[in-house]
């Protein structure tokens, strides 16, 4: 299957796996029609707990992450991620209404490779992913 | 510094200054200092974190501002400074309280002023800050002894305290409101696009913007002037405040168009809101006796709803696409932009 990002053609396999983590079912369902389109296979989980549970499942190329969710929030999840995923992390793409610098701040210490704020569209989501998995 | 230095330090310097020209950053020195280090490219986490809020499009406004210099500078010894005057002056106005023995009601109001603002932690303000205070110290001790005079003195200082937060909250204020008509002016008014969509697309609410545009608004400011042309944005953006409800925001867009967000609001209802604000407009008596007579304001408005996942700058778009429709057919109407998904 040839998974496609922005003029880079690479042929897998296995298609590469987003892990959608949002507690908007809205949110989630706009994210997985521009990650499918990018020839990604998605996965969702509500909330951070979830989220955890799915990545024993099966680890994720990338996560889509939101900050705050019941149960289990993205911080919580990405600081347990980083402290269990050892070297098969996935990238951590955090997507979230929070834009001050405090919330930043956070993310990037603890671990996110990117900072999404929301509202966002197919091109700001790509841009991310960009340089996620080119500048990686 | 060897001539190197002197010449990798301009260079950096040149590359500060135009970025925060082109994000229109006022030039201080706390500014300064954070974008200086920005192009140094000494200091990782201020630049990823920059680089975040650039690469998301978000305001460089006074507060995210701030919040860099106090993340990134706070172990600064200019807030250490003005936090040890601040309490030196406190320690100093309470030995004069004892000595003059004045009734406590004055000296606590002005202490209570004085810890309130040394614990804001004041950006740009803070030279003010501490030139105020030290005057404030300088009096104070200056006084010692004569009581009555201390009581007015401190007074007079407690309202110079006071001033100076009224300043510091209209500041704030002006620089997110439209002077002329009290509504949100153009900056602020994008930020509030980029909030109310982001809690749209969280919460999956309807969400609708108007576009609002003065039928023949040049007409007006050469028929009578442009001071009649002002009374009548003042009463539009006050139209347009009566006929929305307190969640929705009013923004002056331009020179005589106007926007406004309805939240958790669908498109027959903002519709419905559009054509109240046309009728309450007709319905209005003439604003002025003016001679050739005036007639009552109309507007054209377009509206459109924001579909979650498109580009804001298509949202608005839309609504503006709404609007030229509506003065291409006859202006004095409403018209909806249908989105496409």
């Amino acid at each position: 299957m040839n998974a496609r990002v922005d003029g880079e053609v690479a042929s897998t396999a296995i298609s590469r796996l987003c892990l959608l983590v949002d507690d908007s079912m809205l949110v989630r369902k706009i994210a997985r029609k521009i990650f499918t389109g990018l020839g990604f296979e998605t996965d969702e989980a509500e909330n951070g707990q979830i989220a955890l549970e799915k990545c024993q499942n099966r680890m994720p190329d990338v996560v889509l992450l939101d900050w705050n969710m019941p149960v289990m929030d993205g911080l919580e999840f990405l600081k347990s991620l980083r402290r269990t995923a050892g070297g098969r992390a996935p990238a951590v793409i955090f997507c979230t209404t929070e834009t001050d610098v405090e919330h930043i701040q956070k993310a990037l210490a603890n671990g996110a490779n990117e900072y999404l704020m929301k509202p966002f569209d197919q091109e700001s989501l790509v841009a991310k992913l960009d340089m996620v998995f080119f500048c990686k | 510094m060897s001539v190197d230095e002197v010449v990798q330090a301009r260079s950096i310097a040149d590359s500060a200054i135009a970025t925060m020209r082109r994000f229109e950053i006022p030039a201080t020195p706390a500014n300064y200092a954070i974008w200086f280090e920005y192009h140094a490219g000494q200091s990782p986490n201020l630049q990823r974190t920059i680089d975040v809020l650039i690469s998301n499009q978000a305001n460089f406004n006074e507060t995210t501002l701030q919040d860099l210099y106090a993340t990134f500078f706070s172990s600064d010894k200019e807030v250490q400074a003005v936090r040890e005057i601040s309490v030196h002056a406190l320690q100093t106005l309470q030995e004069i309280v004892g000595v003059a023995d004045l009734a406590s009601d004055d000296a606590q109001q002005f202490g209570h002023a004085l810890r309130g603002i040394a614990s804001k932690g004041l950006g740009e303000s803070l030279g003010n800050l501490k030139s105020l205070i030290e005057n404030l110290v300088q009096e104070s001790k200056s006084m010692a002894g004569r009581s009555e005079y201390v009581g007015i003195r401190m007074r007079e200082s407690a309202g110079k305290i006071e001033a100076l937060e009224r300043n510091l909250e209209n500041a704030i204020l002006d620089s997110t409101m439209d002077g002329l008509t009290g509504v949100a002016n153009r900056k602020s008014f994008d930020a509030i696009i980029r909030k109310s969509a982001g809690e749209a697309m969280n919460s999956g609410d309807d969400l609708s913007m108007l576009m609002i545009d003065i039928d023949h608004f040049k007409n007006v400011n050469d028929t009578w002037g442009h001071q009649t042309g002002d009374v009548v944005l003042r009463h539009l953006a006050k139209t347009l405040q009566n006929a929305v409800r307190g969640g929705d925001h009013v923004a002056r867009y331009g020179g005589e168009e106007f926007a406004v967000i309805l939240p958790r609001t669908d498109g027959p209802a903002a519709v419905s809101v559009a054509e109240n604000i046309r009728l309450a407009l007709a319905r209005e008596p003439l604003l002025v006796e003016l001679t050739p007579p005036i007639t009552p304001t109309t507007v054209s408005i377009g509206a459109a709803c924001y579909d979650p996942g498109e580009p804001l700058a298509e949202w608005v778009g839309r609504a503006d696409a709404a609007l030229y429709s509506a003065k291409r057919d006859g202006r004095d109407r409403v018209e909806f932009n249908e989105c496409q998904s």
